[in-house]
């Protein structure tokens, strides 16, 4: 009876509480800080996404304006390739060379085992479905698509098809006849786990835009060596 | 009295209030452990779902492979391939001196009633050279011919489209050799026949040479199931990857049995130029005829392939009669071709076998290097670290945009200090950009001056993705001093043209690490040459001879007894003068001179010469810095040597000599008007003769029906040529990336985290509450 007096006397929350009471309330605000933790780091993951695409968009613009070996940071580990835009929806990004390491965490990639968009066979270009391609699933056939290469080419791209299919068996060839280009992005767009399907957006170049800036970069443009 | 019953009244609330501490406890912990184990659980489950490599099932293979000649099918399963039903393989190796022409020819069958377009595999040995490819589809015969890439591929797309036989070979990797075969029909029988210069292994005075013929397992008795899907919501794999597994389940064929179905033939013509000692097969049976004191004839033993193990044919000179330098020459188009070969002095002075080293390892932790690459140069580095001995002493730098030093210096290789590393090492992870120059710089000019008699090594591992490779050569040329760097090329796709070049002004050697499983094969080869001591500073000149272009050029290091071996390409049909090396081992000069006009004629050696002048060539492109005359050089030397190369393929068109007219269709078994000069008759022959027994014979030959069937089965053919290269073209597929982030998964898990604890810091408050109400009227009712 006294003691209960003296403790509640002593003053001070956390005083007033049992070891055991102490020990649940450590338990309730780890869980706490964890969770705070997670969320923090997921929202770092979305900021980081969208930050690095307002500095890439800078650099892209740098580029285009003949400035070479610009960095969007300077300790940046990719270059920029294009910029993206889907007019309908409104949306556009800023696409990465090569979908290697990290790079697919800052922006769009185009795949390094593909050609560029507008050369002859199938450029694919891949990002994540959270971020720069969560506007993918708007995309309807009839599309238009433009890009922008950093050689200062404007192409336009008329979506065909969309499918769903598994990341190793894409069935996407980078030799098909024609100027493709193939946007893939994870599927199902609201699942929250890393899963082996893609979604998969398939364009055509629409010809006359490309003709006249192609023709001209024909001379300078090299086809990278394909590897098996 | 008052006191009595007070107590007794507190104590069991208490036990009671303590009961529910406990549980709340337990209740507390269990949920913590509960989610922890979900949020652990499901990381592992995407890893497996989405990282593994394409399944691979029995009898299914990919390209890259392949440990022999194989002609591959696509098959039902995107993106993988089956073996065509091997019928015949006729090997034939021509020894003479230190050049090898190996004659392969190799008789496949379609088994199916459909059309297809296959893809002809063959593993190259390294720095082997393929001249001539000779095919027979069904009745058509098509033969190679050297052309520019893009005109090769042309004349392919052409012939393709007009229904004609027609064969495409380009050079993908430099050691692996796959050939397109366009417009093969149902059933039809395509011979394919290639022949490559390659040159004799030597080391340590021993000679071999090696003939890959790893046959693929292509029969195992079930189908091994590598990635399942789990169920989020129950954790269970719910769908069989193929519903109708039992189908694929295959018969399977013994090695011995395959030996017997699929006969090969291997003869090896060994003129050594030398008188020879011992002659030994290591993994198979042979007969040996000696022709004379130089020259042995070796075919194999009927029936005694083992599928497991290449041909390994080694041999040496007859005692005192070693071969300590050679010279050979061949003159073509009036100019003429030395190969040379010197196997320097040993050097056993030093007793003790392994001088001391001081390595300083270096390694990329840039953003470029997440993933499987930082995963891979961990590995190779904590294995290459726990490989040091205690004497040896060492460093370690990691780089991305910013670099660390771990130890203030070198440090010796004690157990301790060793471990510290590994820990640092496997401490890394992959992220910033990648400035290399300070920490080559670091590597090169902060580590201290070289105690005597030491080995200098850096160990440089990156996947080599940088923009100033100028200033890093230069670096590397200038402040190399006595080191040598070794430069360890990691993931799939590495900047190799750079660290080769590295790796050769550093005057070290470059290891390519593709995948986690090699990491210990080719990190133990890297050590091998670490651990023994080279010769340095070799150096060819020619001595009143014409203009002359000698690769490789610069000469490399020497590792393990190694031979110099070098061609040259001298003007003038009839050269003459002196050939001198020079060198250095430990601390003593070393020195050679040969006569060019002394040197006895061999054959392929232009050839040689010319592949390994590619080499030189696609080296030094750093220093051209122009790509289109870096690929016209190469043209120019491939197209007049009939090279494949990086910008040269073979495109084979038909030249079936015309049939005259009233004269039978030719069955698919024998062929009929073989070309001009043309050798297939190994492939075909009679039925060997073979000593089987009647009952034996017959089980073969059911069996290798069987295996048609199961192959038919499972190849995606086509009604029609045109559906076939459709096919074929679908099977040369893109992988996509992982495009799913986790931060919606980690938003989503902290919600809930924070929902639980918000809950249970309600309840906590609630009792607390309670138990405050409950003192109080305890309190109340004491006074």
């Amino acid at each position: 009876m006294s003691n209960n007096q003296t403790m509640n006397r002593r003053g001070g929350f956390l005083a007033r509480l049992s070891m055991l009471e102490t020990l649940v309330l450590a338990g309730i605000s780890l869980i706490a800080i964890a969770g705070l933790m997670l969320v923090g780091k997921g929202f770092y993951m979305k900021a980081k996404a969208e930050i690095s695409q307002v500095l890439l968009k800078r650099s892209f613009e740098a580029q285009l304006h003949g400035e070479t070996n610009v960095k969007p940071w300077p300790w940046a580990d990719f270059a920029t390739e294009a910029e993206i835009t889907a007019p309908r929806i409104g949306k556009t990004a800023v696409v990465l060379s090569g979908a290697s390491g990290e790079a697919l965490a800052f922006g769009p990639a185009r795949l390094a085992n593909t050609p560029p968009p507008g050369e002859l066979g199938t450029s694919v270009i891949a990002a994540h479905r959270d971020t720069h391609f969560r506007w993918l699933k708007d995309v309807k056939p009839g599309d238009l698509l433009m890009v922008t290469r950093k050689d200062g080419a404007n192409l336009t791209f008329r979506v065909r098809s969309s499918r769903i299919a598994r990341w190793d068996e894409s069935g996407i060839n980078a030799d098909a006849p024609g100027r493709n280009l193939a946007l893939a992005t994870c599927w199902p767009f609201d699942a929250t786990e890393q899963g082996p399907l893609r979604y998969i957006v398939n364009a055509e170049l629409v010809p006359d835009t490309a003709q006249a800036t192609l023709s001209a970069l024909d001379s300078a443009s090299q086809l990278s060596v394909k590897s098996f | 009295m008052f006191v009595d019953t007070e107590i007794g009244a507190t104590i069991p609330r208490r036990q009671y209030t303590r009961y529910v501490e406990y549980l709340l406890v337990a209740v507390l912990v269990a949920v913590t452990v509960v989610l922890f184990f979900v949020m652990g659980f499901f990381s592992q489950a995407s890893a497996e779902t989405g990282e593994t490599k394409p399944q691979h099932f029995a009898g299914y293979v990919h390209p890259n492979d392949m440990g022999t000649g194989a002609l591959l099918f696509p098959s039902k399963e995107p993106g993988s391939f089956v073996e065509a039903p091997r019928l015949a393989t006729d090997v034939q190796i021509d020894v003479n001196g230190p050049i090898l022409r190996t004659r392969v020819t190799q008789r496949f069958q379609n088994p199916s009633k459909g059309w297809v377009e296959g893809t002809y595999v063959f593993p190259l040995p390294e720095n082997s050279a393929v001249d001539t490819l000779k095919m027979q589809i069904g009745e058509r015969f098509i033969e190679g011919e050297i052309k520019a890439r893009e005109e090769a591929r042309k004349v392919y797309e052409e012939a393709k489209a007009a229904g004609k036989k027609t064969a495409l070979l380009e050079q993908q990797r430099p050691n692996i050799f796959t050939n397109q075969v366009a417009n093969i029909g149902p059933g039809e029988t395509i011979v394919v026949q290639i022949e490559y210069q390659s040159s004799v292994h030597q080391s340590g005075g021993a000679f071999s040479l090696r003939f890959p013929m790893v046959v693929a397992p292509r029969y195992n008795p079930d189908p091994i199931v590598e990635t399942v899907d789990l169920d989020p919501k129950s954790g269970f794999a719910v769908s069989d990857p193929v519903p109708d597994r039992g189908k694929i389940t295959a018969p399977v064929l013994d090695p011995a049995e395959n030996a017997k179905v699929n006969p090969v033939t291997l003869t090896v013509n060994l003129n050594a130029g030398f008188p020879i000692g011992t002659v030994a097969t290591p993994f198979h049976e042979t007969d040996v005829q000696t022709v004379d004191d130089a020259a042995r004839r070796i075919t194999l033993k009927n029936g005694s392939v083992p599928a497991d193990k290449d041909f390994e044919l080694s041999w040496n000179a007859a005692a005192g009669k070693a071969p300590r330098a050679g010279l050979f020459r061949e003159t073509a188009d009036g100019k003429t071709y030395l190969l040379g070969f010197v196997t320097p002095p040993t050097i056993d002075a030093t007793p003790e076998m392994h001088p001391k080293r001081e390595v300083i390892f270096v390694i990329d932790n840039s953003g470029s290097m997440a993933g499987k690459s930082i995963e891979q140069a961990r590995e190779s580095l904590a294995l290459a670290i726990s490989k040091l001995r205690p004497e040896d002493r060492f460093n370690v730098i990691r780089f991305d945009d910013t670099m660390s030093v771990h130890f203030p210096s070198l440090v010796p290789a004690a157990p301790d200090k060793r471990e510290d590393a590994i820990a640092f090492v496997r401490g890394l992870t992959a992220d910033g950009g990648t400035e290399m120059l300070p920490a080559l710089e670091a590597a090169l000019r902060t580590q201290g001056s070289i105690e005597p008699g030491a080995l200098r090594q850096v160990v440089f591992l990156t996947d080599g993705a940088i923009g100033n490779e100028a200033q890093l050569f230069a670096e590397i040329s200038k402040n190399r001093g006595d080191a040598r760097v070794f430069t360890v090329g990691i993931g799939s796709a590495p900047n190799t043209h750079f660290m080769t070049k590295a790796a050769e002004l550093g005057r070290g050697t470059f290891t390519l690490i593709g995948s986690e499983d090699q990491v210990a094969a080719r990190m133990g080869e890297l050590f091998d040459k670490l651990e023994n001591p080279a010769m340095t500073d070799i150096a060819v000149t020619f001595e009143g001879t014409n203009t002359q272009d000698i690769t490789p050029n610069p000469m490399p290091d020497l590792y393990r007894g190694e031979p110099v071996v070098l061609t040259a390409q001298l003007d003038g049909a009839s050269a003459a003068g002196k050939l001198q090396i020079t060198g250095k081992t430990g601390g003593q000069s070393w020195h050679v001179e040969m006569d060019v006009a002394k040197a006895s004629e061999g054959k392929g050696i232009a050839k040689l010469w010319a592949r390994r002048k590619i080499d030189d060539l696609e080296a030094n492109a750093y220093a051209l810095n122009d790509a289109a005359v870096l690929d016209k050089q190469i043209e120019t030397v491939a197209l007049a040597h009939h090279l494949v190369s990086r910008v040269t393929s073979l495109v084979a068109v038909d030249v079936t000599p015309s049939r005259p007219a009233g004269q039978p269709v030719a069955g698919t078994e024998v062929p009929l008007n073989l070309p001009e000069g043309w050798d297939f008759e190994k492939v075909f022959g009679k039925k060997a003769p073979q000593a089987l027994p009647e009952d034996q014979r017959k089980a073969a030959l059911q069996q290798s029906e069987e295996q048609a069937i199961v192959v038919a089965d499972r190849m995606a053919a086509a009604p029609t040529a045109r559906a076939a290269s459709l096919i074929a073209e679908a099977g040369n597929q893109v992988n996509l990336p992982q495009t799913a982030t986790l931060a919606d998964r980690y938003i989503l898990i902290g919600l809930m985290l924070l929902a639980i604890a918000v809950m249970a810091a309600s309840t906590f408050g609630l009792w607390r509450w309670q138990m405050r109400g409950l003192i109080l009227e305890a309190r109340s009712r004491v006074q």
